[in-house]
């Protein structure tokens, strides 16, 4: 027994190292693109906007106090080697401030919102996706599908605006936008909690809303195929209750394609749901980004993407890990 | 308006999405509504919550790139040492004390003297001084903090201290806008900044917000990224019993759309600025004020006249005769806007107005252009010249609706004289591009006006390089002009000059007015003594207040 939980953790580590080296070319990669990417965008930081008094000669003072003047290779290397070695993504052209700090302030309203948005979602897809799937080509199986497929198909943005005017206009009971109240400087911590809360509901909602409808036809599609399985059909014979068959078999199974699609959804997620954001003055990571690449603010442009590619890789790599210790083909494989 | 400062200089602009999304507008001497002063005598206390689609860049203007919000904010946290009043009506503006009690000048008008008053302090209790002028002009001029308004020190020599309340400017010439430039930019707290060096300071925002002391009426009392800025009382505001308010809240919202749902709904008591389209919504509010009033914004196309298609001025005028520029004002503003005639606005007391704009008049404009040897050869509807269709992309912002419109209503008119112009929409920053590097033909933009009258920028040709004259445009006697109007002692014998500059424009076309609008103002009727200005939203907020709730 104990050889093979050694031989389990020895495989796992060698699966671990291989994603991770391949993950860190990727990164690398990732990054390479999305420097040249965004240098070739027409722009700079130094292109001011309305009434800007800026002269041509303090532009070029300013391109040569932001090193831009350098050539493209050179200012590429230190980057990398700054971001690499030091973990430093340099200083904000438009606020003057480490990229780091500004990522930082910004990562856990997008945390909050990001994690809301995966429950709702994950628990409207499981309600519904197993509904559907315990009685296929009923009325409500009909219902759900279309219903989801509804949802999904229906623009985020446009879920939102109506999300504000149903619950902050038309019957007021919810904040239409921000992460607080005005007076939340004035507010008791428990007080400005349930203020955060308030503010959450319709962004999470609406958030968990517009993908759960897809991720619900995706349940109750993987369900069905488990349900079709021959070790279902002996568990049944078995004559166990068709609830465990479901909860016990069937779901821990379907598990495993589902638990990989939360590791791809939540780093897009946590990298910024960027029209959510926007349309309910959410203070994250999406807004962020938008704003440095409408003000050309390279390394605030890089240190967000860079930030989301390695969330995006990350999240492929820990669903790969999940599949690996949940998938008892693997693990049999690895003993 | 380059609300850099009460001085700004007139200048292209090419307007911000959020600004711009709507329409510039207009500015009136200091509009007060009916309704909107105060009934009885001014509450103290209270707090306005008001909206803007963006936020605040941070407390040090030396470093930041001119914005709306963060002007309107730190005007009310800094002081000038005069301030500008907005009656340029009738004439040239002028001034009322602010950290300056009074100001002098020496024989030859070559230095200017300001007695600072004695009972300024910053928030932390240190008295406001001449050094702090004095070290602020040296953060002006330094090459490595690059203030962008740095240009209107040009003819400043030195800052000298006299004495804790006096300073003196020293000038290497003598010219009409002397107070004006010596007024630009704000008066910044030595003592609690000069320990960062001036090299550091543009990557140091966090830092000045850490080490924040104010003069003005109103301190930073908190700021939340992305959400709001909460403006509140100082306590050590030299005038007694202003501001009134206890609390001014800058809450960003994500639209001027979502903002009036916000206003509408009680969650904002202020917008500064929405759409024409939205003032019935507004009207059909009991509890909501609307405040027009004329802005500093022409709108225009401006012709690239480099380009072979728009050289000449007959060409750039029979393009305007064809342009049905009052329909577009009456469909896209209606009463909230009028054609415009001049780079000098119509309120202002420099305006021409023997001017009249050009009429519609498409006929007159196809026979301009055929004796100029445009004729549609090909019977393809577009005219032709040398094998050359009379063709071009017409750029405009993306975001800005209004624009986009009169792009769409351009192209339909244009096409009734045989000219094809292609609408394009590209973000603001890439046109700003464009435009700076001449890579267009044609463009909407929006030219600021401000008090100073300085049509250098916009139509000398050194400013092809040096400054704002996106469309190229070169001719010496507008040169010549330029520079006479720049050389006057006095802005009054400025006239006859800018007179003869606006006659110019008005001939030579190097761009096609379009409109100047007004400004839309929606606010609360609980909120009392608003005043907004040209310049300023905020212009008068330390004298706002609140009906207290019965």
């Amino acid at each position: 027994m104990v050889g093979r939980t050694e031989a389990l953790s020895r495989t796992l580590a060698g699966f671990l190292l291989r994603r991770l080296a391949a993950s860190l070319l990727l990164l690398l990669l990732v990054l390479t693109v999305l420097f040249f990417l965004v240098r070739r965008v027409p722009g700079d930081p130094t292109q001011f906007g309305e009434g800007s008094r800026l002269t041509p000669t303090q532009r070029e003072r300013l391109q040569e106090l932001y090193g831009l003047k350098r050539p493209l290779l050179a200012q590429y290397l230190d980057w990398v080697s700054s971001v690499s070695l030091r973990f430093d993504w340099g200083t904000s052209l438009s606020q003057q401030r480490p990229v780091s700090a500004a990522l930082l302030d910004a990562l856990p309203a997008t945390a909050i919102l990001a994690f809301s948005g995966l429950a709702v979602e994950y628990l409207l897809a499981l309600l519904l996706g197993i509904a559907a799937a315990r009685r296929p080509g009923s009325g409500l199986d009909h219902a759900i599908r279309v219903g989801g497929l509804l949802l999904y198909s229906l623009p985020i943005f446009w879920l939102g605006l109506m999300a504000v005017l149903l619950f902050a206009y038309l019957w007021p009971v919810l904040p239409s936008s921000h992460m607080h109240s005005v007076d939340v400087d004035l507010l008791s911590p428990a007080q400005s909690l349930l203020d955060l809360g308030r503010h959450l509901v319709l962004p999470a909602l609406v958030m968990g809303f517009g993908v759960g409808g897809g991720t619900a036809r995706y349940v109750r599609a993987r369900l069905l195929e488990v349900l079709g399985q021959d070790y279902i059909r002996t568990a049944r014979a078995k004559g166990l209750s068709e609830r465990r068959v479901l909860w016990v078999h069937a779901l821990r199974n379907a598990a495993v394609p589902i638990v990989q699609l939360v590791g791809v959804t939540l780093p897009g997620m946590l990298s910024g749901a960027l029209l959510i954001e926007v349309v309910f003055s959410w203070p994250g990571l999406g807004l962020l980004a938008f704003n440095a690449i409408l003000a050309r603010d390279y390394p605030l442009i890089l240190g967000a993407t860079s930030f989301s590619a390695t969330l995006v890789i990350l999240g492929n790599l820990a669903a790969d890990l999940a599949h690996a210790w949940l998938d008892p083909v693997v693990r049999n494989e690895a003993a | 308006m380059d609300t850099k400062s009460f001085a700004p200089r007139l200048r292209l602009l090419a307007t911000v999405l959020a600004a711009a999304a709507l329409l510039a507008a207009g500015c009136r001497r200091e509009p007060q509504p009916a309704g909107q002063a105060g009934s009885g005598a001014p509450h103290r206390g209270g707090t306005v919550v008001t909206g803007w689609t963006a936020e605040p860049g941070g407390v040090n203007d030396l470093i930041l790139p001119a914005s709306q919000p963060t002007h309107e904010m730190l005007f009310r946290v800094f002081l000038h040492l005069v301030e500008e009043q907005s009656d340029f009506d009738q004439h040239p503006p002028t001034f009322r004390p602010q950290l300056a009690r009074s100001w002098d000048w020496s024989a030859d008008h070559k230095t200017l003297t300001f007695h600072l008053r004695d009972d300024v302090v910053w928030s932390d209790g240190v008295p406001v001084t001449a050094d702090d002028v004095r070290w602020t002009w040296q953060a002006q001029m330094s090459r490595d903090v690059v203030w962008e308004g740095a240009d209107s020190k040009q003819w400043i020599t030195d800052v000298e201290a006299v004495d804790p309340h006096t300073v003196r400017f020293h000038f290497s010439r003598v010219y009409a806008k002397q107070l004006l430039d010596a007024n630009e930019g704000l008066v910044y707290p030595k003592h609690a900044w000069e320990k960062l060096p001036f090299s550091e300071w543009r990557k140091s925002g966090d830092w000045f917000k850490q080490h924040l002391v104010v003069d003005g009426p109103f301190t930073i009392g908190s700021w939340q990224p992305q959400q709001q800025v909460v403006l509140q009382r100082n306590e050590r505001y030299y005038e007694k019993g202003l501001p009134r308010l206890d609390r001014v809240v800058m809450r960003l919202v994500p639209s001027q759309s979502a903002g009036l749902t916000q206003l509408l709904n009680g969650e904002l008591d202020f917008l500064p600025q929405i759409a024409p389209g939205d003032v019935k919504r507004v009207q059909a509010a009991p509890q909501l004020q609307l405040i027009a009033y004329w802005f500093n914004v022409y709108v225009a196309v401006g012709w690239n006249n480099e380009n072979p298609l728009f050289q000449g001025p007959e060409v750039r005028r029979a393009l305007t005769l064809g342009i049905d520029r009052q329909k577009i004002v009456d469909t896209l503003l209606g009463p909230y806007g009028r054609v415009a005639d001049s780079p000098v606005l119509t309120m202002v007391w420099a305006h021409d107005k023997s001017l009249k704009p050009w009429p519609y008049d498409p006929a007159e404009a196809r026979r301009i252009l055929a004796a100029k040897g445009w004729r549609d050869t090909d019977g393809d509807g577009v005219l032709d010249k040398g094998g050359r269709p009379f063709s071009f992309e017409l750029l405009t912002n993306a975001g800005n609706q209004l624009r986009t419109d009169a792009t769409v209503m351009i192209q339909d008119q244009l096409k009734q004289i045989g000219v094809q112009a292609m609408p394009r929409q590209v973000e603001f920053n890439t046109l700003m591009s464009q435009t700076n590097e001449g890579k267009f033909a044609a463009a909407i933009l929006g030219f600021t006006m401000d008090t100073s009258l300085d049509l250098r920028s916009n139509f000398h040709s050194r400013s092809i390089v040096e400054g704002a004259n996106y469309v190229r445009y070169r001719n010496p006697e507008m040169d010549r002009l330029i520079e006479q109007a720049a050389s006057q002692p006095e802005m009054l014998a400025e006239k006859p000059y800018l007179d003869q500059i606006q006659q110019l424009v008005h001939r030579e076309q190097p761009v096609t007015f379009l409109w100047e609008s007004q400004r839309l103002t929606a606010v609360n009727k609980k909120v009392k003594d608003v005043r907004p200005t040209l310049a300023f939203s905020f212009f008068n907020l330390k004298e706002w207040w609140v009906e207290p709730k019965p």
